[in-house]
Protein backbone atom coordinates (compact mmCIF):
# COMPACT_ATOMS: atom_id res chain seq x y z
CA UNK A 1 0.00 0.00 0.00
CA UNK A 2 2.87 2.47 1.06
CA UNK A 3 4.47 1.80 -2.15
CA UNK A 4 1.52 3.28 -4.42
CA UNK A 5 1.97 6.50 -2.06
CA UNK A 6 6.32 6.93 -2.80
CA UNK A 7 5.10 6.08 -6.52
CA UNK A 8 2.91 9.26 -6.51
CA UNK A 9 5.68 11.17 -4.25
CA UNK A 10 8.36 10.08 -6.78
CA UNK A 11 6.21 11.10 -10.11
CA UNK A 12 5.51 14.59 -8.38
CA UNK A 13 9.28 14.96 -7.73
CA UNK A 14 9.73 14.52 -11.32
CA UNK A 15 7.01 16.97 -12.75
CA UNK A 16 4.97 19.37 -11.00
CA UNK A 17 2.98 21.23 -13.54
CA UNK A 18 -0.34 19.89 -12.76
CA UNK A 19 0.11 20.91 -8.66
CA UNK A 20 0.26 24.55 -10.36
CA UNK A 21 -2.15 24.60 -12.99
CA UNK A 22 -4.72 22.77 -10.70
CA UNK A 23 -4.19 25.47 -8.06
CA UNK A 24 -5.09 28.09 -10.42
CA UNK A 25 -9.24 27.65 -10.50
CA UNK A 26 -9.42 27.83 -6.54
CA UNK A 27 -7.55 30.48 -6.10
CA UNK A 28 -9.42 32.33 -8.87
CA UNK A 29 -12.61 31.58 -6.69
CA UNK A 30 -11.21 32.61 -3.52
CA UNK A 31 -9.39 35.89 -4.74
CA UNK A 32 -12.19 37.02 -7.18
CA UNK A 33 -15.53 35.20 -6.34
CA UNK A 34 -14.92 35.39 -2.34
CA UNK A 35 -13.43 39.00 -2.14
CA UNK A 36 -16.73 40.01 -4.45
CA UNK A 37 -19.24 38.28 -2.66
CA UNK A 38 -17.96 39.37 0.61
CA UNK A 39 -18.86 43.16 -0.29
CA UNK A 40 -22.34 42.39 -1.05
CA UNK A 41 -22.25 40.27 2.28
CA UNK A 42 -25.57 38.17 1.05
CA UNK A 43 -24.90 35.23 2.39
CA UNK A 44 -25.29 34.58 6.26
CA UNK A 45 -22.09 32.93 7.36
CA UNK A 46 -22.35 32.96 11.56
CA UNK A 47 -19.89 36.20 11.57
CA UNK A 48 -16.95 35.02 9.55
CA UNK A 49 -16.06 36.99 6.71
CA UNK A 50 -17.20 35.39 3.60
CA UNK A 51 -13.80 34.81 1.88
CA UNK A 52 -12.33 32.96 5.21
CA UNK A 53 -15.96 30.99 4.80
CA UNK A 54 -15.39 29.69 1.56
CA UNK A 55 -11.65 28.73 1.66
CA UNK A 56 -12.38 25.69 3.26
CA UNK A 57 -15.08 24.73 0.78
CA UNK A 58 -13.23 25.79 -2.07
CA UNK A 59 -9.76 23.92 -0.50
CA UNK A 60 -12.08 20.58 -0.41
CA UNK A 61 -13.52 20.89 -3.73
CA UNK A 62 -10.24 21.64 -5.91
CA UNK A 63 -8.84 18.40 -3.73
CA UNK A 64 -11.46 16.07 -4.50
CA UNK A 65 -11.28 16.92 -8.02
CA UNK A 66 -7.79 16.40 -8.16
CA UNK A 67 -8.90 13.00 -6.88
CA UNK A 68 -12.55 12.24 -8.71
CA UNK A 69 -9.83 12.60 -11.58
CA UNK A 70 -7.49 10.71 -10.72
CA UNK A 71 -9.05 7.67 -12.21
CA UNK A 72 -8.16 9.41 -15.34
CA UNK A 73 -4.82 7.67 -14.34
CA UNK A 74 -6.06 4.52 -13.85
CA UNK A 75 -7.93 4.52 -17.23
CA UNK A 76 -4.85 5.60 -18.49
CA UNK A 77 -2.93 2.42 -16.99
CA UNK A 78 -5.59 0.41 -18.55
CA UNK A 79 -4.78 1.52 -21.68
CA UNK A 80 -1.17 0.54 -21.02
CA UNK A 81 -0.40 -2.90 -19.85
CA UNK A 82 0.35 -1.58 -16.17
CA UNK A 83 -2.59 -2.74 -14.53
CA UNK A 84 -2.70 -6.20 -16.16
CA UNK A 85 1.02 -6.54 -14.39
CA UNK A 86 -0.15 -5.46 -11.32
CA UNK A 87 -3.07 -8.10 -11.12
CA UNK A 88 -0.16 -10.65 -11.82
CA UNK A 89 1.69 -9.28 -8.95
CA UNK A 90 1.24 -11.08 -5.12
CA UNK A 91 -0.45 -7.49 -4.33
CA UNK A 92 -3.88 -8.05 -2.73
CA UNK A 93 -6.29 -6.29 -4.66
CA UNK A 94 -7.25 -4.26 -1.91
CA UNK A 95 -4.37 -3.04 -1.41
CA UNK A 96 -3.65 -2.00 -4.36
CA UNK A 97 -7.24 0.25 -4.18
CA UNK A 98 -6.05 1.32 -1.64
CA UNK A 99 -2.81 2.42 -1.83
CA UNK A 100 -3.90 4.16 -4.83
CA UNK A 101 -6.39 5.91 -3.52
CA UNK A 102 -4.34 7.16 -0.86
CA UNK A 103 -1.20 8.09 -3.14
CA UNK A 104 -4.10 10.31 -4.54
CA UNK A 105 -4.80 11.88 -1.01
CA UNK A 106 -0.64 12.65 -1.08
CA UNK A 107 -1.25 14.93 -4.38
CA UNK A 108 -4.38 16.74 -2.44
CA UNK A 109 -2.39 17.42 0.45
CA UNK A 110 0.26 18.99 -1.80
CA UNK A 111 -2.32 20.66 -3.07
CA UNK A 112 -4.06 22.11 -0.07
CA UNK A 113 -0.30 23.14 1.09
CA UNK A 114 -0.40 25.71 -2.65
CA UNK A 115 -3.63 27.11 -1.52
CA UNK A 116 -3.50 28.20 2.16
CA UNK A 117 -0.71 30.41 1.42
CA UNK A 118 -2.42 32.09 -1.03
CA UNK A 119 -5.47 32.45 1.36
CA UNK A 120 -2.97 33.45 3.77
CA UNK A 121 -2.01 36.38 1.18
CA UNK A 122 -5.82 37.52 0.83
CA UNK A 123 -6.34 38.08 4.09
CA UNK A 124 -7.85 34.88 4.98
CA UNK A 125 -7.93 34.53 9.13
CA UNK A 126 -6.39 30.89 9.69
CA UNK A 127 -7.20 29.14 13.10
CA UNK A 128 -4.33 29.65 15.09
CA UNK A 129 -3.54 26.27 15.74
CA UNK A 130 -1.27 24.55 14.50
CA UNK A 131 -2.24 20.72 15.64
CA UNK A 132 -5.97 21.63 14.29
CA UNK A 133 -4.21 23.07 10.65
CA UNK A 134 -2.78 19.28 10.53
CA UNK A 135 -5.59 17.28 11.27
CA UNK A 136 -7.40 19.34 8.97
CA UNK A 137 -5.11 18.24 6.07
CA UNK A 138 -5.44 14.51 7.22
CA UNK A 139 -8.82 14.64 6.82
CA UNK A 140 -8.09 16.47 3.03
CA UNK A 141 -5.78 13.56 2.80
CA UNK A 142 -8.29 11.10 4.24
CA UNK A 143 -11.24 12.41 2.14
CA UNK A 144 -9.42 12.39 -1.36
CA UNK A 145 -8.68 8.88 -0.56
CA UNK A 146 -12.34 7.88 -0.37
CA UNK A 147 -13.13 10.23 -3.60
CA UNK A 148 -10.65 8.70 -5.92
CA UNK A 149 -11.70 5.55 -4.73
CA UNK A 150 -14.87 6.36 -6.09
CA UNK A 151 -12.84 7.86 -9.55
CA UNK A 152 -11.63 3.91 -9.90
CA UNK A 153 -15.23 2.46 -9.04
CA UNK A 154 -16.31 4.44 -12.39
CA UNK A 155 -13.46 3.76 -14.40
CA UNK A 156 -14.03 0.69 -13.72
CA UNK A 157 -17.34 0.81 -15.11
CA UNK A 158 -16.16 3.46 -17.90
CA UNK A 159 -12.59 1.90 -19.34
CA UNK A 160 -12.37 5.02 -21.36
CA UNK A 161 -10.79 8.68 -21.00
CA UNK A 162 -13.41 10.54 -22.94
CA UNK A 163 -16.75 8.98 -21.27
CA UNK A 164 -14.61 9.54 -18.23
CA UNK A 165 -14.28 12.99 -18.48
CA UNK A 166 -17.98 13.80 -18.77
CA UNK A 167 -18.82 11.63 -15.69
CA UNK A 168 -16.24 13.52 -13.41
CA UNK A 169 -17.67 16.80 -14.14
CA UNK A 170 -21.17 15.73 -13.28
CA UNK A 171 -20.46 14.29 -10.15
CA UNK A 172 -18.55 16.69 -8.51
CA UNK A 173 -20.22 19.86 -9.45
CA UNK A 174 -23.44 18.42 -8.16
CA UNK A 175 -21.53 17.59 -4.91
CA UNK A 176 -20.32 20.88 -4.90
CA UNK A 177 -22.86 22.69 -4.95
CA UNK A 178 -24.92 20.87 -3.01
CA UNK A 179 -22.98 21.09 0.21
CA UNK A 180 -22.17 24.04 2.53
CA UNK A 181 -18.83 25.08 0.61
CA UNK A 182 -20.13 27.97 -0.85
CA UNK A 183 -23.13 28.84 1.35
CA UNK A 184 -24.64 27.32 4.67
CA UNK A 185 -26.94 24.20 4.48
CA UNK A 186 -29.87 26.58 6.42
CA UNK A 187 -30.71 28.71 3.26
CA UNK A 188 -30.73 26.02 0.58
CA UNK A 189 -34.17 25.15 -0.61
CA UNK A 190 -35.43 21.72 1.16
CA UNK A 191 -35.00 19.20 -1.34
CA UNK A 192 -31.16 20.18 -1.61
CA UNK A 193 -30.87 20.45 2.76
CA UNK A 194 -32.07 16.55 2.36
CA UNK A 195 -29.70 15.66 -0.40
CA UNK A 196 -26.83 17.60 1.79
CA UNK A 197 -27.18 15.01 4.40
CA UNK A 198 -26.20 12.52 2.35
CA UNK A 199 -23.25 14.12 0.44
CA UNK A 200 -19.98 13.43 1.99
CA UNK A 201 -18.66 16.64 0.51
CA UNK A 202 -20.79 18.26 3.29
CA UNK A 203 -19.08 16.75 6.34
CA UNK A 204 -15.65 16.99 4.89
CA UNK A 205 -16.07 21.01 4.43
CA UNK A 206 -17.50 21.43 7.93
CA UNK A 207 -14.62 18.89 9.57
CA UNK A 208 -12.12 21.22 7.81
CA UNK A 209 -13.82 24.52 8.52
CA UNK A 210 -14.16 23.83 12.26
CA UNK A 211 -10.68 23.10 12.50
CA UNK A 212 -9.24 25.71 10.15
CA UNK A 213 -11.73 28.68 10.41
CA UNK A 214 -14.13 28.80 13.66
CA UNK A 215 -12.63 27.00 15.44
CA UNK A 216 -15.94 24.79 16.44
CA UNK A 217 -15.18 21.28 16.78
CA UNK A 218 -18.87 20.49 18.02
CA UNK A 219 -19.67 18.56 14.81
CA UNK A 220 -16.19 17.14 14.53
CA UNK A 221 -16.96 13.46 15.80
CA UNK A 222 -20.02 13.47 13.46
CA UNK A 223 -18.03 14.52 10.39
CA UNK A 224 -15.41 11.98 11.23
CA UNK A 225 -17.42 9.17 11.42
CA UNK A 226 -19.08 10.30 8.27
CA UNK A 227 -16.19 10.76 6.39
CA UNK A 228 -14.52 7.23 8.16
CA UNK A 229 -17.68 5.54 6.55
CA UNK A 230 -17.96 6.91 3.17
CA UNK A 231 -13.89 5.99 3.00
CA UNK A 232 -14.85 2.11 3.94
CA UNK A 233 -17.37 2.14 1.60
CA UNK A 234 -16.04 3.44 -1.05
CA UNK A 235 -12.99 1.30 -0.61
CA UNK A 236 -14.55 -1.78 -1.02
CA UNK A 237 -16.59 -0.91 -3.60
CA UNK A 238 -13.70 0.11 -5.92
CA UNK A 239 -11.61 -2.91 -4.90
CA UNK A 240 -14.53 -5.42 -5.67
CA UNK A 241 -15.23 -3.45 -9.31
CA UNK A 242 -11.33 -3.46 -9.61
CA UNK A 243 -11.11 -6.93 -11.46
CA UNK A 244 -13.25 -5.71 -13.90
CA UNK A 245 -11.65 -2.92 -15.06
CA UNK A 246 -9.11 -5.21 -17.58
CA UNK A 247 -11.48 -7.36 -18.84
CA UNK B 1 6.54 -35.10 -14.81
CA UNK B 2 4.83 -32.22 -12.95
CA UNK B 3 4.10 -30.00 -15.97
CA UNK B 4 5.11 -25.83 -16.26
CA UNK B 5 1.60 -25.34 -17.94
CA UNK B 6 -0.94 -28.04 -18.23
CA UNK B 7 -4.22 -26.96 -20.19
CA UNK B 8 -6.98 -29.09 -21.44
CA UNK B 9 -10.50 -28.44 -22.85
CA UNK B 10 -9.88 -24.64 -22.39
CA UNK B 11 -12.42 -22.65 -23.14
CA UNK B 12 -13.47 -18.66 -22.89
CA UNK B 13 -16.79 -17.06 -24.09
CA UNK B 14 -16.67 -13.43 -23.66
CA UNK B 15 -19.68 -11.88 -22.94
CA UNK B 16 -21.62 -15.33 -23.84
CA UNK B 17 -20.85 -14.45 -27.75
CA UNK B 18 -17.43 -14.54 -28.59
CA UNK B 19 -15.48 -17.51 -28.50
CA UNK B 20 -12.05 -16.47 -28.04
CA UNK B 21 -10.62 -20.20 -27.06
CA UNK B 22 -12.47 -23.01 -28.20
CA UNK B 23 -11.07 -26.18 -26.61
CA UNK B 24 -7.37 -25.43 -26.45
CA UNK B 25 -5.54 -28.45 -25.02
CA UNK B 26 -1.49 -27.96 -24.25
CA UNK B 27 1.59 -29.05 -22.05
CA UNK B 28 4.42 -27.26 -21.49
CA UNK B 29 7.32 -29.47 -20.16
CA UNK B 30 9.47 -27.11 -17.18
CA UNK B 31 12.39 -25.59 -18.90
CA UNK B 32 11.61 -25.40 -22.34
CA UNK B 33 10.90 -22.25 -24.35
CA UNK B 34 7.35 -22.72 -25.40
CA UNK B 35 5.82 -20.26 -28.49
CA UNK B 36 1.88 -19.89 -29.33
CA UNK B 37 1.87 -18.92 -33.19
CA UNK B 38 -1.28 -17.44 -34.55
CA UNK B 39 -2.65 -14.57 -36.30
CA UNK B 40 -4.06 -11.27 -34.67
CA UNK B 41 -7.59 -12.62 -32.82
CA UNK B 42 -6.10 -15.88 -32.81
CA UNK B 43 -6.89 -16.33 -28.72
CA UNK B 44 -3.05 -16.10 -28.18
CA UNK B 45 -3.86 -13.14 -25.56
CA UNK B 46 -6.63 -14.57 -23.57
CA UNK B 47 -4.70 -17.96 -23.33
CA UNK B 48 -1.75 -15.84 -21.39
CA UNK B 49 -4.12 -14.23 -19.53
CA UNK B 50 -6.01 -16.59 -18.23
CA UNK B 51 -2.64 -18.37 -17.49
CA UNK B 52 -1.84 -15.50 -15.36
CA UNK B 53 -4.78 -15.68 -13.63
CA UNK B 54 -6.17 -12.39 -15.12
CA UNK B 55 -9.47 -13.68 -16.41
CA UNK B 56 -11.38 -17.00 -15.38
CA UNK B 57 -12.02 -19.69 -18.30
CA UNK B 58 -15.39 -20.38 -19.15
CA UNK B 59 -14.80 -24.08 -19.21
CA UNK B 60 -12.22 -26.63 -18.94
CA UNK B 61 -8.75 -26.38 -16.68
CA UNK B 62 -5.67 -24.64 -16.59
CA UNK B 63 -2.56 -25.09 -14.49
CA UNK B 64 0.71 -23.77 -13.94
CA UNK B 65 3.19 -25.83 -12.31
CA UNK B 66 0.54 -27.92 -11.09
CA UNK B 67 -1.44 -25.29 -9.38
CA UNK B 68 -5.22 -24.44 -10.94
CA UNK B 69 -5.59 -21.33 -11.95
CA UNK B 70 -8.79 -20.45 -10.48
CA UNK B 71 -8.26 -21.42 -7.04
CA UNK B 72 -4.60 -21.18 -6.66
CA UNK B 73 -4.49 -17.28 -8.11
CA UNK B 74 -2.41 -15.92 -5.29
CA UNK B 75 0.33 -19.01 -4.97
CA UNK B 76 0.46 -18.57 -9.27
CA UNK B 77 1.18 -15.28 -8.91
CA UNK B 78 4.57 -15.41 -6.89
CA UNK B 79 5.77 -17.80 -9.33
CA UNK B 80 5.42 -16.56 -12.63
CA UNK B 81 6.83 -13.18 -14.75
CA UNK B 82 4.85 -11.83 -17.34
CA UNK B 83 5.14 -8.83 -19.50
CA UNK B 84 1.60 -7.55 -21.32
CA UNK B 85 1.56 -7.47 -24.86
CA UNK B 86 0.91 -3.20 -24.20
CA UNK B 87 3.82 -1.05 -22.43
CA UNK B 88 3.87 -1.59 -18.51
CA UNK B 89 6.26 0.79 -16.93
CA UNK B 90 5.66 3.91 -15.56
CA UNK B 91 7.11 6.27 -17.98
CA UNK B 92 7.14 9.52 -15.76
CA UNK B 93 9.71 8.03 -13.02
CA UNK B 94 12.88 6.51 -13.84
CA UNK B 95 13.87 2.86 -14.71
CA UNK B 96 15.19 2.50 -11.48
CA UNK B 97 12.43 3.87 -10.08
CA UNK B 98 10.02 1.45 -11.51
CA UNK B 99 12.25 -1.43 -10.49
CA UNK B 100 12.37 0.12 -7.12
CA UNK B 101 8.31 0.21 -6.88
CA UNK B 102 8.24 -3.21 -8.23
CA UNK B 103 10.74 -4.69 -6.07
CA UNK B 104 8.63 -3.11 -3.16
CA UNK B 105 5.79 -4.88 -4.43
CA UNK B 106 7.07 -8.25 -4.79
CA UNK B 107 9.28 -7.69 -1.33
CA UNK B 108 12.26 -8.58 -2.88
CA UNK B 109 14.71 -9.02 -0.05
CA UNK B 110 17.05 -6.20 0.75
CA UNK B 111 19.48 -5.03 -0.26
CA UNK B 112 17.02 -3.67 -3.32
CA UNK B 113 19.70 -1.57 -4.46
CA UNK B 114 21.95 -4.71 -5.24
CA UNK B 115 19.58 -6.36 -6.64
CA UNK B 116 17.95 -3.25 -9.19
CA UNK B 117 21.46 -2.57 -10.12
CA UNK B 118 21.91 -6.38 -10.96
CA UNK B 119 18.75 -6.54 -13.40
CA UNK B 120 19.69 -3.24 -14.94
CA UNK B 121 23.16 -4.03 -15.46
CA UNK B 122 22.07 -7.48 -17.19
CA UNK B 123 19.39 -6.09 -19.32
CA UNK B 124 22.18 -3.70 -20.53
CA UNK B 125 20.19 -0.45 -18.79
CA UNK B 126 22.74 0.99 -16.60
CA UNK B 127 24.04 3.92 -18.18
CA UNK B 128 19.87 5.00 -18.58
CA UNK B 129 18.62 3.58 -15.23
CA UNK B 130 18.55 7.23 -13.65
CA UNK B 131 16.34 8.89 -16.52
CA UNK B 132 13.28 9.29 -17.39
CA UNK B 133 11.57 6.22 -19.23
CA UNK B 134 10.23 8.81 -21.37
CA UNK B 135 13.17 9.18 -23.03
CA UNK B 136 13.88 5.51 -23.77
CA UNK B 137 13.52 3.50 -27.28
CA UNK B 138 11.09 1.08 -27.44
CA UNK B 139 13.83 -1.36 -27.73
CA UNK B 140 15.13 0.06 -23.86
CA UNK B 141 11.32 0.00 -22.67
CA UNK B 142 10.68 -3.73 -23.27
CA UNK B 143 14.17 -4.95 -21.80
CA UNK B 144 13.27 -2.50 -18.34
CA UNK B 145 9.40 -4.70 -18.36
CA UNK B 146 11.73 -7.84 -18.47
CA UNK B 147 14.18 -6.63 -15.89
CA UNK B 148 11.12 -6.33 -13.93
CA UNK B 149 10.40 -9.49 -13.61
CA UNK B 150 14.02 -10.61 -13.36
CA UNK B 151 13.81 -9.17 -9.46
CA UNK B 152 11.83 -12.38 -8.40
CA UNK B 153 13.58 -14.91 -10.57
CA UNK B 154 10.63 -16.44 -11.78
CA UNK B 155 9.77 -20.41 -12.59
CA UNK B 156 7.69 -19.53 -15.52
CA UNK B 157 7.98 -16.30 -17.76
CA UNK B 158 5.04 -15.68 -19.58
CA UNK B 159 5.55 -12.99 -22.65
CA UNK B 160 2.88 -11.82 -24.37
CA UNK B 161 4.67 -10.57 -28.35
CA UNK B 162 6.91 -9.75 -26.67
CA UNK B 163 8.92 -8.37 -29.72
CA UNK B 164 6.36 -6.59 -31.19
CA UNK B 165 7.28 -2.94 -32.51
CA UNK B 166 10.67 -3.54 -32.41
CA UNK B 167 13.75 -3.25 -34.75
CA UNK B 168 15.27 -6.42 -36.03
CA UNK B 169 18.25 -5.77 -33.82
CA UNK B 170 16.30 -4.73 -30.61
CA UNK B 171 14.12 -7.91 -31.37
CA UNK B 172 17.66 -9.41 -31.42
CA UNK B 173 18.89 -8.37 -28.38
CA UNK B 174 15.64 -9.17 -26.01
CA UNK B 175 15.98 -12.84 -27.21
CA UNK B 176 19.78 -12.65 -26.17
CA UNK B 177 18.58 -11.56 -22.76
CA UNK B 178 16.13 -14.39 -22.94
CA UNK B 179 18.52 -16.97 -23.71
CA UNK B 180 20.42 -16.03 -20.27
CA UNK B 181 17.87 -16.59 -18.35
CA UNK B 182 16.83 -19.33 -18.82
CA UNK B 183 20.45 -20.50 -19.14
CA UNK B 184 20.93 -18.99 -15.74
CA UNK B 185 17.29 -19.67 -13.73
CA UNK B 186 16.08 -22.60 -15.33
CA UNK B 187 12.83 -20.67 -16.07
CA UNK B 188 10.26 -21.73 -18.73
CA UNK B 189 9.53 -19.18 -20.97
CA UNK B 190 5.86 -19.41 -22.71
CA UNK B 191 5.55 -16.60 -25.05
CA UNK B 192 2.76 -15.15 -27.80
CA UNK B 193 4.17 -13.95 -31.26
CA UNK B 194 3.11 -13.91 -35.16
CA UNK B 195 6.54 -13.53 -36.50
CA UNK B 196 7.42 -16.62 -37.57
CA UNK B 197 11.26 -16.60 -37.77
CA UNK B 198 10.90 -16.27 -34.07
CA UNK B 199 8.96 -19.00 -33.21
CA UNK B 200 11.45 -20.52 -35.34
CA UNK B 201 14.58 -19.46 -34.04
CA UNK B 202 13.95 -19.65 -30.46
CA UNK B 203 11.56 -21.57 -29.58
CA UNK B 204 11.97 -25.01 -28.74
CA UNK B 205 7.92 -26.59 -28.66
CA UNK B 206 5.51 -24.43 -30.99
CA UNK B 207 2.12 -24.36 -30.44
CA UNK B 208 -0.07 -22.89 -33.75
CA UNK B 209 -3.46 -21.75 -32.92
CA UNK B 210 -6.01 -20.29 -35.11
CA UNK B 211 -9.86 -19.34 -33.95
CA UNK B 212 -9.05 -20.55 -30.83
CA UNK B 213 -8.06 -24.09 -31.52
CA UNK B 214 -4.83 -25.68 -31.18
CA UNK B 215 -4.21 -26.95 -34.82
CA UNK B 216 -0.89 -28.43 -34.38
CA UNK B 217 1.74 -28.49 -32.08
CA UNK B 218 5.11 -29.95 -32.11
CA UNK B 219 8.94 -28.99 -32.43
CA UNK B 220 9.97 -26.35 -35.20
CA UNK B 221 11.62 -29.40 -37.36
CA UNK B 222 8.26 -31.66 -36.56
CA UNK B 223 5.86 -29.07 -37.67
CA UNK B 224 8.05 -28.79 -41.22
CA UNK B 225 8.64 -32.15 -42.01
CA UNK B 226 4.96 -32.72 -41.43
CA UNK B 227 4.47 -30.52 -44.26
CA UNK B 228 6.35 -32.90 -46.64
CA UNK B 229 9.54 -33.51 -47.23
CA UNK B 230 13.06 -31.77 -47.61
CA UNK B 231 13.77 -31.13 -51.39
CA UNK B 232 17.66 -31.69 -53.02
CA UNK B 233 17.85 -30.42 -56.20
CA UNK B 234 20.85 -31.74 -58.41
CA UNK B 235 21.90 -30.20 -62.02
CA UNK B 236 23.31 -33.59 -64.21
CA UNK B 237 22.90 -34.80 -67.64
CA UNK B 238 19.66 -36.51 -67.36
CA UNK B 239 20.38 -39.21 -69.51
CA UNK B 240 23.90 -40.02 -67.97
CA UNK B 241 21.59 -41.35 -65.27
CA UNK B 242 20.26 -45.31 -65.19
CA UNK B 243 17.27 -47.15 -63.18
CA UNK B 244 20.54 -48.97 -61.13
CA UNK B 245 21.90 -45.57 -60.06
CA UNK B 246 18.35 -44.33 -59.24
CA UNK B 247 18.55 -47.56 -57.46
CA UNK B 248 21.11 -46.85 -55.22
CA UNK B 249 20.03 -43.86 -54.43
CA UNK B 250 16.75 -45.09 -53.44
CA UNK B 251 18.36 -47.22 -51.02
CA UNK B 252 19.50 -44.31 -48.85
CA UNK B 253 19.01 -43.55 -45.68
CA UNK B 254 15.96 -41.19 -45.33
CA UNK B 255 15.35 -41.25 -48.91
CA UNK B 256 11.41 -40.44 -49.80
CA UNK B 257 11.13 -40.21 -53.42
CA UNK B 258 13.90 -40.11 -56.66
CA UNK B 259 12.80 -37.89 -59.65
CA UNK B 260 14.69 -37.96 -62.67
CA UNK B 261 13.73 -35.20 -65.67
CA UNK B 262 15.20 -32.44 -68.31
CA UNK B 263 16.26 -30.20 -65.53
CA UNK B 264 17.98 -32.91 -63.31
CA UNK B 265 17.40 -35.05 -60.18
CA UNK B 266 15.37 -34.20 -57.77
CA UNK B 267 15.71 -35.90 -54.06
CA UNK B 268 12.72 -35.57 -51.60
CA UNK B 269 13.75 -36.72 -48.17
CA UNK B 270 13.75 -35.93 -44.43
CA UNK B 271 16.81 -34.42 -43.94
CA UNK B 272 18.44 -32.90 -47.16
CA UNK B 273 21.35 -31.44 -45.50
CA UNK B 274 23.08 -34.55 -44.14
CA UNK B 275 21.62 -36.49 -47.04
CA UNK B 276 23.14 -34.62 -49.78
CA UNK B 277 26.92 -35.67 -49.43
CA UNK B 278 25.75 -39.38 -49.65
CA UNK B 279 23.77 -38.52 -52.61
CA UNK B 280 26.80 -36.98 -54.44
CA UNK B 281 28.98 -39.65 -53.56
CA UNK B 282 27.11 -42.47 -55.14
CA UNK B 283 26.75 -40.17 -58.68
CA UNK B 284 30.69 -39.76 -58.35
CA UNK B 285 31.42 -43.56 -58.06
CA UNK B 286 28.57 -43.89 -61.13
CA UNK B 287 30.72 -41.31 -63.18
CA UNK B 288 28.17 -38.58 -63.05
CA UNK B 289 29.51 -34.93 -62.40
CA UNK B 290 27.17 -32.53 -60.57
CA UNK B 291 27.27 -29.29 -62.23
CA UNK B 292 24.94 -27.68 -59.16
CA UNK B 293 23.02 -28.44 -56.07
CA UNK B 294 20.23 -26.52 -53.94
CA UNK B 295 18.02 -27.80 -51.09
CA UNK B 296 14.61 -26.13 -50.59
CA UNK B 297 12.92 -26.70 -47.38
CA UNK B 298 9.51 -25.79 -45.95
CA UNK B 299 9.11 -22.54 -44.09
CA UNK B 300 6.88 -21.92 -41.19
CA UNK B 301 4.83 -20.26 -43.34
CA UNK B 302 3.80 -23.29 -45.15
CA UNK B 303 3.23 -25.09 -41.97
CA UNK B 304 0.68 -22.26 -40.52
CA UNK B 305 -1.14 -22.57 -44.09
CA UNK B 306 -1.35 -26.46 -44.05
CA UNK B 307 -3.25 -26.59 -40.71
CA UNK B 308 -4.92 -22.76 -40.10
CA UNK B 309 -5.62 -22.80 -43.60
CA UNK B 310 -4.13 -18.96 -43.96
CA UNK B 311 -0.97 -17.33 -44.43
CA UNK B 312 0.08 -15.15 -41.84
CA UNK B 313 -0.40 -11.72 -42.41
CA UNK B 314 2.36 -9.04 -40.92
CA UNK B 315 0.56 -6.10 -41.54
CA UNK B 316 -2.85 -4.07 -40.47
CA UNK B 317 -3.24 -4.35 -36.49
CA UNK B 318 0.62 -4.73 -35.70
CA UNK B 319 1.40 -1.39 -37.20
CA UNK B 320 -2.11 0.13 -35.06
CA UNK B 321 -0.45 -1.76 -31.70
CA UNK B 322 3.35 -0.14 -32.65
CA UNK B 323 1.40 3.05 -32.79
CA UNK B 324 -0.55 2.40 -30.26
CA UNK B 325 2.44 1.53 -27.74
CA UNK B 326 3.84 4.94 -29.28
CA UNK B 327 1.09 7.14 -28.51
CA UNK B 328 1.25 6.09 -24.81
CA UNK B 329 4.52 6.73 -24.56
CA UNK B 330 4.36 10.53 -25.29
CA UNK B 331 1.12 9.91 -22.78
Amino acid sequence: MLVMIELELRRLKHDRTELYTRAIQPILWIVVYGTIMSSIAAIPTGGIPYTDFITPGILIQSTTFVSIFYGLTIVWERDSGILKKLLVTPASRYATVIGRSMASGVRAVFQALIIVPVALLVGVNFFPNIAYFALALLIVFFASGGFAAISILIASFLKTRERFMGIGQAITFPLFFASNALYPVSIMPPILQEFSRFNPMSYIVDAVRGLMISGNLTNLPIDLLAIALFDAAMFVLASISFKRIVE
Amino acid sequence: MEHAVDVRGLTKVYDGKVRALDGVDLRVEAGKVFAVLGPNGAGKTTLIRILTTQLKPTSGAASVFGLDVVRDGARIRRLVGYVPQEMSVWTDISGYENLLIYAKIYNVPSPKKRVIEDVLGKMGLSDVGNQLVKTYSGGMIRRLEIACTLLTKPRILFLDEPTIGLDPSARKAVWEELASIREEHGSTIFFNTHYMDEADLYSDEIAIINGGKIVKLGTTAELKRSVGGEVIMLGIESNSVNEDTLGEIRKLNSVNDVIINDSGLTVITKDAESLLPDVVEVLREEGISVTSASITKPTLDDVFQKYAGIRLESGGRISDVTQTRRMIKRG
